[in-house]
Parts: C-alpha cells; sequence; structure tokens
C-alpha cells in the first residue's frame, strides 16, 4: 500500500536574546510566520505546495523546539529559507534545523536524545539542587507530552 | 598531512573587538563547526604610490590568544582576500613572503578584466566576490572550467543574504551565474558574518543551497569535502615540493590489501604536488615538522584516505 509521505523537521528557536528563558510562541503563530515567508520567497505557488500537509505538530516554550510536518514534496521550500528568517512573530530570533525525519517516532527519538545531551552539558552549572530538579523536570517534560 | 575536521567556515572577518571575535568563535563551536578561517582584507586597487616596499602584503594579525583559547575545539586558519583590479597584482605576489604566512589567498576581483585573470592564472586558492561591487561580474564558461580544472575553488558567502533583500537577489543571481556556466561545479558556501546572530548551523547551510541551486549532495559537500581539499591545495601552494620521511618504529607487516591502498595514497599525493608546478622546488628547513612516524602501518593509509 503506499502511504502519504511526509517530513517532519525538527527545529529549535534561538531568540536573539539569550537571556530569554523562555519563548511563547503559539502553534499558529509559528505556522503563520513560517507561510508568510514562504510566500515572501517562492511566492503563491510555493504556498500552495506547501499548504497541502503543512501543520506544526508540537512547540515547547521552554526548550524552543519545534516540529514542523510537510509534505514529502515541499519540505524543501522550508528547509530553505529557515535560515533567511530572523524573527517568530515580533522577537527577533534565529533557526537552527537540527533533524529532518521520516515519522514523528524518529523525531521523539532524536529530542529526547539531544535534550539528554543538553541536560549533561547543562546540569553542572545550576547550583541549587532544586534549580536542577526543577530544570531537568521542564527540559524532560517532552516524555509525558 | 594535517588533520582538519568538518564542519568548514572559511570567512570569518577580522573584527578588532576580542570580545565579539570570541563570541563569534563560542557560536561556531556550538553550532558544530570545527575548522574556521578568521580573513583579512587587502585592497591593492586602493594604493596606487605604493612605496618600493619589498612586501606589500601585511603580515598576518596574531591570533595566537585566540587560537590558544579554543585549542581543542577549533582549528584557526589565516585568510587573506585581495581586492584587486588590474594584472599587477601578480608579480606582487610571486615575490611575496608574508603572503606564505596565510594559509588561505583568496582574490576578490573588481573588473571583468581581473575575473579572468583570477580564475587562469592567480596564485591562490579561492575566488570570492564581494556583494555591492560583485554583483555585475559574471564568470564566463571558459575561464570557469580552466578554474575549476586548476582546483580553484569560488565563494558564496551568506550573512549578506540574511541581512539585506538587495543582496539576496544579487547573490542569487551570482551562485545561478555558476549553475549555468558548469553546474555548480567547485564551490563552498561560507558566513561571512560580522556577528554572532547572522551565523546558522552548518545543516541550514546545506539546506539554503538549495535556493543557489546546488544539489543536495553538492550542498553538503560545500561546508565539508570541498573545504577540506581547498585547504590541502593551499597547503601545497605555501609549503611547496617537500620531502616526507615516513619512521616506521615497530615491526611493519606486509599485506595485500593494504599495499595496494597504499600505491593509490602515494599517487593521490603525487597528484597534489603536480598541481603547483610554478612553485620552486625546495627544502624547507621545517620538514621535520613533516615528518610523520607511522606506529602502526595498517592504519595509516586508511586513516588518510578518509579524510581526505
Amino acid at each position: 500500500m503506499v502511504r502519504v509521505k511526509n517530513r517532519y523537521i525538527v527545529v529549535r528557536i534561538a531568540p536573539k536574546n539569550t537571556s530569554l528563558s523562555s519563548l511563547y510562541v503559539k502553534e499558529q503563530v509559528l505556522a503563520k510566520c513560517i507561510l508568510n515567508h514562504v510566500e515572501k520567497y517562492y511566492g503563491v505557488y510555493g504556498v500552495g505546495l506547501l499548504e497541502h500537509g503543512f501543520r506544526v505538530k508540537y512547540c515547547n516554550d521552554r526548550t524552543k523546539i519545534a516540529i514542523l510536518r510537510c509534505s514529502h514534496h515541499s519540505y524543501k521550500f522550508v528547509t530553505s529559507i529557515l535560515p533567511l528568517m530572523t524573527s517568530v512573530g515580533d522577537v527577533p530570533a534565529k533557526f537552527n534545523t537540527i533533524y529532518t525525519g521520516a515519522t514523528i517516532m524518529q523525531c521523539n527519538k532524536f529530542i529526547i536524545k539531544h535534550q539528554q545531551n543538553f541536560l549533561d552539558r547543562m546540569v553542572g552549572q545550576v547550583v541549587s539542587a532544586k534549580e536542577r530538579q526543577e530544570m531537568i523536570k521542564r527540559v524532560i517534560e517532552f516524555d509525558t507530552s | 598531512m594535517e588533520e582538519t575536521k568538518g564542519f568548514y567556515d572559511f570567512c570569518v572577518p577580522y573584527n578588532k573587538d576580542e570580545k565579539l571575535l570570541r563570541a563569534i568563535c563560542n557560536e561556531l563551536v556550538d553550532l558544530g563547526y570545527k575548522t574556521i578561517a578568521i580573513e583579512q582584507v587587502f585592497d591593492h586597487s586602493k594604493k596606487e604610490n605604493v612605496k618600493r616596499a619589498s612586501d606589500i602584503f601585511p603580515e598576518p594579525i596574531n591570533l595566537k590568544w585566540l587560537q590558544d583559547e579554543f585549542k581543542n575545539k577549533l582549528k584557526i586558519l589565516q585568510r587573506l582576500t585581495i581586492i584587486y583590479m588590474d594584472v599587477a597584482v601578480a608579480h606582487a605576489m610571486g615575490n611575496s613572503m608574508n603572503l606564505k604566512k596565510f594559509n588561505l589567498v583568496a582574490g576578490q576581483p573588481k573588473t571583468d578584466a581581473a575575473l579572468t585573470h583570477c580564475c587562469t592564472t592567480f596564485n591562490g586558492d579561492l575566488v570570492t566576490f564581494d556583494a555591492q561591487a560583485g554583483a555585475r561580474l559574471y564568470v564566463n564558461r571558459k575561464a570557469y572550467q580552466v578554474a575549476v580544472k586548476r582546483g580553484i575553488f569560488f565563494e558564496i558567502k551568506y550573512s549578506p543574504l540574511i541581512v539585506d533583500t538587495n543582496f539576496r537577489k544579487d547573490i542569487i543571481k551570482i551562485a545561478h551565474n555558476y549553475f549555468v556556466r558548469g553546474k555548480s561545479k567547485s564551490i563552498i558556501i561560507s558566513s561571512g558574518a560580522t556577528n554572532p546572530f547572522e551565523l546558522r548551523g552548518p545543516y541550514d547551510v546545506a539546506n539554503l543551497s538549495f535556493i543557489f541551486g546546488l544539489s543536495e549532495d553538492q550542498g553538503k559537500c560545500a561546508i565539508d569535502r570541498f573545504c577540506r581539499q581547498l585547504f590541502l591545495r593551499a597547503e601545497s601552494r605555501r609549503i611547496g615540493k617537500t620531502i616526507m620521511f615516513v619512521k616506521s618504529s615497530g615491526p611493519i607487516v606486509f599485506s595485500d590489501s593494504s599495499s595496494s591502498e597504499h600505491e593509490e595514497d602515494e599517487g593521490m599525493l603525487n597528484a597534489e604536488e603536480k598541481e603547483d608546478q610554478e612553485d620552486v622546488i625546495k627544502f624547507p628547513k621545517s620538514s621535520d615538522s613533516e615528518q610523520e612516524s607511522v606506529d602502526n602501518d595498517d592504519e595509516q593509509p586508511n586513516k588518510k584516505k578518509k579524510l581526505s
């Protein structure tokens, strides 16, 4: 059987102001922002291709990681404009593509691994035990969701 | 053979502000780059009344502090970009000693004649373009083919692309010119970023190459393998022909598979040396530094093959 092929793009949103601990971006805002940019660079044709099957599947405020779903034949429109984007909504930020997968399970696996790496690096820098607990909780919160 | 690791960013403009330079380097490490080149610019076209000094090119800036600081994280090279209008620069380059102190030498032509010269006889490694002035310079097919054959690489900088809309159009135009003339052979992509916010991760850059008309494979090579080739070429230009000793410190086991690989490896080395025929044959004193003591003869050829 032939199934509908998708591509899942995992991006990390890095705000210009690095001191920002969390970034409040709604999924609709992110989706609209990306569609606007695609329209800017590829015109109506690009948006037409992309809109079929495009969706923001997941967006985490704390870890600033989002998953975008695109159809298999139009994901290049998204990946090629992500480096050119300099703002989300009205926050100046840049996008960092960290993974592109074909199923959402693979993306989840990757994100968990990525977060664990991130924790390993960051935990040493946090001094108080309570803060550390909280941080581990909010970084790993992906597993439960 | 000097080791370098991917990914590469061969254009980080030098900045007097140490703090900013450090911030950029930190960001580069975070994004996963392993080898970068700090760029110095030298404008040859401005200096009409150059004093008859022996060396018109500047000395490389001392970056020891930076190299020490990022010792295990980043390999920091130095690069000189020469902006020029006429062919007279070739003579000055011929007898310059300072030029050899740079790891990479790039040419940035300002006129059509200079561009053709840059592709055909320029004794550098890289052809680059200024976003403002270079927009009207298009390489023609013949010069492009010659440049590819000589092993010269063409550079596309992506940070002006992010900052300004007008440059975006120009750079896409230049990039597609390469595609039209010769299927985008020998292209590398580098940042040219003046602040950390303009830097992008290596995979982003590879994806961005889609709008330059590069294929997926070419896009990835543009930040990884081609840069390694470029580095090797630059190194062979800088050092010229050298003698290399291979010492064994243990018993050598010859097996069939390893010996055949060894031959391949030697053939590659010879080809590399043939490229710089203009260079005078010389035996530098520093040949000791080139010496490689090989502990395990079986492993070494494999390693070399993988790296290059």
